[in-house]
């Protein structure tokens, strides 16, 4: 399997399993428990469907949206997911060109391997960092004053990891600290060489966010599982988020708000936009899909800020569906990262410009020219 | 497997399956990106259920009904697919003449394979042409006006493919321009010499009712989903559709519509009916159900213009429920293609004696006489 054989999602999933360890190839697929929300994210969509209109005449169709003051092409954006360089050498660097060709926004994690500043020199479209609230407030001062000085557009605090999920296929695998080198994964390694190869010669694997502050951050012999529960502050509150929505300044935003009340409190404490988000369903397994939960939340806060759904999505019809319901973009973690681990730089654009191709042909297919002509209209949720 | 063990769709898929190089079946097979539309058309019948009436004396049934301006004597038609000499070698002449046999409207497509005039000779039936609007509009005066001299008792614009669906079957097998040879597919236009030798023996494929007029309708070295890109007017309108109406001057349908507001504006532009469709699941997918959006635009247009189901229809108990509901009549396009590849005109005429005969049998068992009797009182929803 090539890339160019890939046509869709699933496709570029195979691809990765091909390329990938097997430990990463499932710290990437996997979710917590048993899996039911990581599943539900991408099925909640099929519940309900799509009622077109004809004869609009849509030979022009306009993609483009506006998140967070910042205008996009595309109504979907690259989510922040840790660790890039373990998925391909090129890492951020790939994902952040591939978004940029596209002139949409690329979402940088507290876990990036590559530094705000190396992206804010390779890349001028729009960014946005991910920011974990650390134990260490030296280091989330010294973080966000870097992410500020390299010009970054918007700042999210992830609120929904205070404490690492239960992702037992990590446990399985052994992608966990000191790295559990069981049979199979030792076998998984040493049958990808190139993944090896590359993984060796092309640069130290860093976590530049972190390391001048903890020796946790010159490796990954530390699981992300630990990571979360050893270094992130258990007590952070609402406080906190409002006093580090107000130390940032500019258009601010909470990822894994999941109830009407929190997406409340994000309004009052001065924040531009939220994620609704249950980190691809691999933290707190049985909560509910961001989909399943998206006209909740847009009911109660869709005028007052940018509502992004983010999670499951793997068609360009399941971003028709989220924009029909309110929301003001998607975002998506896997959507990209499995093309990255398949072909880098150019997996992600393959990625990207499929994503854009379907959203453009279902627009037309729904007679729509621009994504505020689609509504609630056009949805219908079929009868349980 | 034979035609005479063809006995529901799914043996008919089976020949046909069987009979077809696998680039071909899978095009007629297909849905657009995960086909959750396409399966939905079929499941969505399965959460109604019926609820008979017994004790009617049903000795003498009448399932005949008026679609269109004509009178047909089961409430089902084939509905307008594209080049059938693909699936058969003697593609809509064997599908018209079947279509007429068993008493029902036939329906043609713009990419028909046989042309208008020779449809026209071999069926002196009822006879629906499906057009598309092309770039070049001197393309559909054209088609319009040979339809009406040939005699076309109605006309329909289908109006939800102003871009292709994302097939990826086509795309994995190849069913694409310039026919991507996979090893696969090689193999499998070998393995069904039948269908090879008689797509070389019989006249060379063409698009029949355009080939005069555009370059592209010589053959089929461009893939449909190319096909539609480059020649079908993404800019078509509702004063496209009008004019077209008003220049047939005859009975005129709407295929594809799915929401009551462009229900109401086929009023309003004076067609005589709608088909609620999503081009059998091969367009957009996520989009509702035929049979799932049925009630909502019957109660809104239901008494002012024919109300017609397209797409998910297998079995007879399907139409019945859709009649309930209040469609007019429906169509299908799967269930007949297959039995055309499976067994040509005789295949066809099979399927649609076997329709006619379940709709006839369920009819009894529910206890109505006549179509008027279905109504939704005999329709119950799962809960
Ligand atoms: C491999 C991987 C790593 C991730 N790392 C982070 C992270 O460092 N910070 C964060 O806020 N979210 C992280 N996420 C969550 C994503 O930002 C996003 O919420 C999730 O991927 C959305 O679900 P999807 O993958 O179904 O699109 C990660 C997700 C994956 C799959
Ligand atoms: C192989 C194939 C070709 C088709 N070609 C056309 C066409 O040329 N024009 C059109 O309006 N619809 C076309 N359709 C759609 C059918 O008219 C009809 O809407 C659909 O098949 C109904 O769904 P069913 O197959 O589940 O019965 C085609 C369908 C198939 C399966």
């Amino acid at each position: 399997m090539n890339l160019k054989d890939c046509h869709n999602f699933s496709d570029f999933k195979k691809l990765a399993k091909k390329k990938l360890p097997s430990p990463i190839f499932h710290y990437i697929d996997g979710g917590a428990d048993d899996e039911i929300t990581l599943n539900r994210n991408t099925s909640s969509f099929n519940d309900v469907d799509l009622v077109p209109n004809v004869l609009r005449g849509v030979e022009d169709v306009d993609l483009s949206t506006t998140i967070f003051g910042k205008k996009i092409d595309l109504p979907f954006y690259c989510a922040s997911t840790a660790l890039q360089r373990l998925f391909h050498y090129d890492g951020e660097r790939a994902v952040g060109k591939a978004a940029q060709k596209f002139n949409t926004m690329f979402g940088v994690s507290a876990l990036s391997t590559v530094s705000v500043e190396e992206i804010a020199s390779l890349i001028d479209t729009p960014k946005m960092f991910q920011f974990y609230f650390h134990k260490d407030r030296g280091l989330n001062d010294a973080v966000l004053e870097r992410v500020k000085a390299a010009k970054f557009d918007v700042m999210a605090l992830t609120v929904d990891t205070i404490t690492g999920g239960n992702r037992e296929r990590d446990l399985r695998t052994g992608f966990t600290s000191p790295p559990k080198l069981t049979l199979s994964s030792l076998f998984s390694f040493a049958s990808k060489p190139m993944w090896g190869i590359n993984y060796l010669t092309k640069g130290k694997f860093e976590l530049p966010h972190l390391q001048d502050h903890v020796s946790e951050g010159t490796n990954i012999a530390t699981s992300i599982g630990d990571y979360f529960s050893t270094m992130l502050d258990q007590s952070m509150n609402w406080k906190d988020a409002e006093k580090l929505c107000s130390q940032w300044g500019g258009h601010f935003a909470l990822k894994g708000i999941m109830s009407v009340e929190d997406a409340k409190r994000a309004v009052d404490i001065g924040c531009s936009g939220i994620m609704v988000s249950n980190h691809g369903g691999r933290q707190l397994d049985g909560s509910r899909s961001p989909f399943d939960q998206l006209a909740a939340i847009v009911d109660a806060v869709g005028d007052k800020m940018d509502v992004i759904c983010e999670g499951g999505i793997q068609r360009g019809t399941h971003i028709l569906k989220a924009l029909s319901i309110g929301a003001k973009a998607c975002s998506g973690g896997r959507l990209y990262l499995y093309a990255l681990a398949g072909a880098g730089q150019a997996g992600v654009e393959r990625a990207l410009s499929q994503y854009r191709a379907e959203i453009e042909r279902d627009m037309k297919l729904m007679g729509c020219n621009k994504i505020s002509d689609l509504n609630r209209n056009n949805l219908r949720y079929r009868k349980i | 497997m034979k035609l005479k063990d063809c006995h529901n769709f799914e043996d008919f898929r089976k020949l046909a399956k069987k009979k077809l190089p696998s680039p071909i079946f899978h095009y007629i097979d297909g849905g657009a990106d995960d086909e959750v539309t396409l399966n939905r058309n079929t499941s969505s019948f399965n959460d109604y259920d019926l609820v008979p009436s017994v004790l009617n004396d049903v000795s003498n049934i009448d399932m005949s009904t008026t679609v269109l301006g004509e009178k047909i004597d089961f409430p089902l038609f084939p509905a307008a697919t594209a080049m059938h000499r693909l699936y058969h070698h003697e593609g809509e002449r064997a599908s018209a003449k079947a279509a007429e046999k068993m008493g029902t409207i036939f329906g043609t497509s713009t990419m028909g394979t046989v042309s208008i005039e020779e449809i026209a000779k071999v069926n002196k039936g009822p006879k629906l042409f499906q057009l598309y609007i092309h770039k070049d509009r001197g393309l559909t005066d054209n088609l319009l006006e040979r339809c009406k001299k040939a005699g076309f008792s109605s006309m329909c614009l289908t109006v939800d493919t102003v871009v292709a669906g994302n097939r990826e079957r086509d795309r994995r097998t190849g069913f694409t321009t310039p026919p991507k040879l996979t090893l696969g597919s090689l193999l499998s236009f070998a393995l069904h010499p039948g269908w090879t030798i008689n797509n070389l023996i019989h006249e060379k494929f063409k698009l029949a009712n355009i080939v005069h007029m555009t370059q592209k309708g010589t053959s089929i070295d461009k893939s449909v989903i190319d096909y539609i890109n480059e020649q079908f007017d993404p800019a078509m309108n509702w004063k496209d559709a009008e004019y077209c109406v008003k220049k047939w001057n005859g009975p005129f349908a709407l295929k594809g519509v799915m929401s009551v507001e462009d229900a109401k504006k086929a009023i309003d532009i004076g067609c005589t009916a709608i088909m609620i469709s999503n081009h059998g699941g091969r367009q957009l997918d996520g989009s509702r159900a035929p049979f799932d959006q049925l009630a909502e635009i019957v109660d809104a247009v239901g008494d002012k213009i024919e109300v017609i189901l397209d797409g998910g229809v297998r079995r007879g108990t399907h139409v019945l429920k859709a009649l309930c509901i209040g469609a007019k009549a429906c169509s299908f396009g799967k269930g007949y293609l297959f039995a055309l590849a499976a067994g040509g005109q005789k295949g066809v005429e099979k399927i649609l004696e076997n329709m006619k005969t379940e709709i006839n049998r369920d009819m009894k068992l529910m206890g109505c006489k006549n179509l008027g009797e279905l109504n939704r009182s005999k329709l119950i929803h799962r809960k």
